[in-house]
């Protein structure tokens, strides 16, 4: 467990990056990763399909020998590798971070340390290579200022900081400040806000927080890659009402993720574009705080204030702590008009959610992820159940003691407030429609073969990676996600979508159960917020301000966007290879006084 | 553990939810094509006319997608039923009421009641399940007694078993 960033929350001293120097030189860029984003295709070395594999081992797989290579990717239990892909490798060259870095020197990660700001303070954030050892394997990855998950930042709303961004990693970056209603120029996203940061090169953001809550930053450049290798971390942005939440003895941030690897490796991402296109890369060690097996420690009768974010690329989690009674305050951009009790907390990739646990007996408590997976061979169901940290509450009691506090549910009465005057648009037509789907092209035979007819049946959501051969086999050359505008029939970057700042959109969204492969989506809509007014048809009615929404396969949800922030902002799948393969579009938000004269 | 849920679910607040709902597609029908959720429902000899559809939506939860702890999905049904004829024309039935039963038919969950037209029950939290409309004389009773008019299987009950198939082997005929 994270005592420091424990014991940082709580007050005690902490230690700010400010005024840190960077490192001095940056590695070599690795030929063939020019270009970015989408990283310039290299194809004069990849063919268009999945290739045979070579009879050497991959570059960066050590552990793997023997004559042809052997599947890389770890199956399920009792999960067979499909006879037509054996010996196949996906049609990519492959990349690890710091090739042809002496892994000794690089600096062994740091545990988070909370970075408490006021307006107008300034941090400086190195995305930097680093040593992380996770279940006893060292890997080269990736951090910023040495820690994963990177500084906690700290502020309080509506301040102003300065961030000073420095790229030592071998690939191009960029910050993005994930549900953060910020300047449009500070959003992060290379391609539409501004030009990728280069290995060695810096950039400073002016970061705004108007919305007090958790939120988090990431790189919008390779997701698949700079993400999944440990680029994330968390900012908490404090309401200045000190009963903003129903009190708790202790506050936590907790952040979701996980890593695929198997035996000593970490498998490779393609170089030109992402594998594990279909589904994503689901790892298969689960982390919090970057650890495999969390702990952390507690009094009898205490609550415990949890700041949950899930940064994986595609997982969905369902994350409990024991029988320990939980209810839920807030989610991405606000609290709830009403806190309600939970058994669980469903978080898809980038989505977040406030919580209030009371450990009420002493003993120890596991946290959790519980999922009902589906095994496609067998055709059943198959529950897993991952622990991921353990609590151990001891005897001594909690003071204060809150039960009483905690056992109440709050109504906010000035979220409800604030969404009285978005209600009379809840019903109104959509403005937009949009239809998300997937086309593919050069998949092996023998997954169109196995996919062809396993159409009976669905998962609405994807909880685990029930076919890792397969969907390590496809990658952004052969899979292109679409969303796709019902009115024009055209899709993603080429979409043409305007709103007036100030004006209220609707918009519905609907994803396409007959795809070739269809799967739920994060979608995440940059520097604005948004309340899922309907799913299914059915009215929500515990609202909540969101900037990431979970759509199942075959759900259509009703959005309502306040269109308050003026600039072009992304709206994209929040499952890092879905997005590497194209499933983005932009929301023009035009200045109130009119579109910028030509 | 999914008891609970259930049991909780099933709370005023639940039904407070189930009457807007219920408002909701009153006023506009589960209408629209019938998606991959929806459950086609068979008459039976006892009322060979009658005929209709399930469709699954996510019980309400602030997540958007409603699970249980063990990660089971908690759905409502909403039940478009048509050609029902009276209860009382099979015996000694005043209603119908929609039950989801395991596949082995060892548990019965009672889901609410069902009218010619759009019905509301749930919720269900089963991975596969068979939905059941009987014949009842009351419609609190916790277990079936009459006979049933409708029947059809949830979407998820048509997963396939391919361990044993020698296909996929990647070579076109
Ligand atoms: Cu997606």
């Amino acid at each position: 467990m994270r005592l420091a960033l424990v014991a940082a929350v709580l007050g005690t001293p902490f230690q700010i990056a400010l005024g840190q120097q960077p490192p001095s030189a940056p590695p070599a860029m690795p030929p063939g990763m020019s270009g970015m984003p989408g990283m310039g295709p290299d194809s004069s070395k990849t063919p268009p399909a999945a290739s045979p594999a070579p009879t050497t081992a991959m570059p960066g797989m050590a552990g793997m020998s023997g004559g042809a290579m052997a599947m890389p990717i770890p199956m399920p239990k009792g999960m067979p590798m499909v006879p037509g892909l054996i010996g196949l490798t996906p049609p990519v060259a492959s990349f690890l971070p710091g090739a042809g870095v002496d892994p000794m020197k690089l600096p062994v990660v740091k545990p988070t340390e909370v970075a408490r700001l006021k307006n107008g303070d300034t941090l400086d954030l190195t995305a930097m290579l680093l040593r992380r050892t996770i279940k006893g394997r060292t890997f080269v990855m990736y951090g910023y200022n040495g820690q994963t998950p990177g500084p906690l930042i700290r502020v309080p709303q509506n301040a102003t900081i300065i961030v000073r961004f420095h790229n030592r990693i071998d690939l191009p970056s960029s910050v993005h400040w994930h549900g953060v209603r910020l300047d449009n120029r500070y959003d992060g996203a290379p391609g539409v806000t501004q030009a990728e940061v280069r290995p060695g090169d810096s950039f400073e953001y002016r970061v705004h927080f108007p919305d007090a809550g958790v939120y988090w930053y990431h790189p919008h450049v390779r997701e698949d890659i700079e993400q999944a290798m440990g680029l994330f971390g968390n900012m908490i942005v404090d309401s200045p009402d000190p009963d903003y939440y129903s009190p708790a003895n202790r506050e936590q941030a907790l952040v979701f993720d996980d890593l695929l690897v198997n035996a000593d490796t970490l498998i490779p991402f393609g170089k030109e574009g992402p594998d594990f296109a279909l589904m994503g890369r689901v790892g298969s060690v689960e982390l919090v705080n970057g650890e495999s097996r969390d702990t952390l420690r507690a009094k009898t009768g205490e609550v415990v204030r949890f700041y949950l974010t899930n940064v994986a690329s595609s997982r969905t989690f369902n994350i409990s702590f024991g029988d320990a009674p939980m209810k839920v305050l807030a989610s991405d951009v606000s609290r709830f008009e009403r806190e309600q009790r939970v058994s669980s907390v469903v978080m898809a990739p980038a989505e977040r959610y406030i919580v209030e646990v009371r450990f009420e007996h002493p003993g120890r408590y596991a946290l959790v992820n519980a999922v009902q997976a589906i095994n496609h061979f067998a055709g059943e169901f198959d529950p897993e159940v991952d622990t991921v940290g353990i609590v151990t509450v001891d005897s001594a009691p909690a003071t204060p003691d809150f039960g009483s506090d905690f056992a109440a549910l709050r109504a906010n009465a000035a979220v409800s407030r604030d969404i009285d005057r978005y209600r009379p648009y809840f019903t109104k037509p959509a403005d937009k429609h949009f239809t998300l789907t997937v086309d593919v092209s050069a998949l092996p035979l023998a997954t169109v073969q196995f996919m062809d007819v396993d159409t009976a049946y669905y998962a609405p959501v994807e909880w685990v990676d029930a076919m890792p051969d397969m969907n390590w086999l496809s990658t952004s050359k052969q899979v292109h996600w679409a969303i796709r505008d019902d009115a024009t029939g055209k899709e993603n970057m080429d979409v043409d979508w305007h709103a007036a700042q100030g004006s209220i959109v609707k918009v519905q969204i609907f994803n396409d159960p007959k795809s070739f492969h269809p799967m739920q989506h994060p979608m995440h809509l940059h520097g604005q917020r948004m309340l899922v007014v309907a799913r299914d048809g059915v009215p929500n009615r515990d609202l909540v301000w969101k900037d990431t929404v979970i759509i199942p396969v075959g759900s259509t949800v009703d959005l309502l966007i306040d269109a308050s922030n003026p600039g072009a902002w992304m709206m994209h799948c929040h499952i890092a290879e879905h997005l590497g393969s194209g499933m983005m579009t932009i929301l023009h938000v035009d200045p109130a006084a009119g579109p910028p004269a030509k | 553990m999914r008891g609970q849920i259930t049991r909780r679910l099933r709370g005023s607040r639940s039904r407070a939810r189930l009457s807007v709902v219920a408002l909701v597609v009153g006023l506009l029908g589960p209408s629209g094509p019938i998606g991959p959720y929806d459950i086609p429902l068979y008459g039976t000899p006892k009322a060979p006319a009658a005929n209709g559809h399930g469709r699954l939506v996510y019980a309400d939860s602030p997540f958007g997608v409603a699970l249980t702890k063990d990660g089971h999905t908690v759905y409502d049904i909403q039940i478009t039923a048509a050609a029902l004829p009276a209860p009382s024309s099979l015996g000694a039935y005043s209603t119908y009421v929609a039950w989801a039963a395991t596949s082995d038919l060892t548990q019965w969950t009672r889901l609410g009641s069902v009218v010619n037209g759009n019905s509301i029950v749930g919720p269900v939290d089963l991975n596969k399940f068979l939905l059941v409309v009987t014949a009842e004389s009351d419609s609190t009773s916790a277990t079936h007694a009459g006979p049933t008019v409708l029947h059809g299987i949830s979407p998820s009950a048509l997963l396939q078993k391919f361990l044993t198939k020698p296909a996929f082997h990647g070579i076109a005929d």
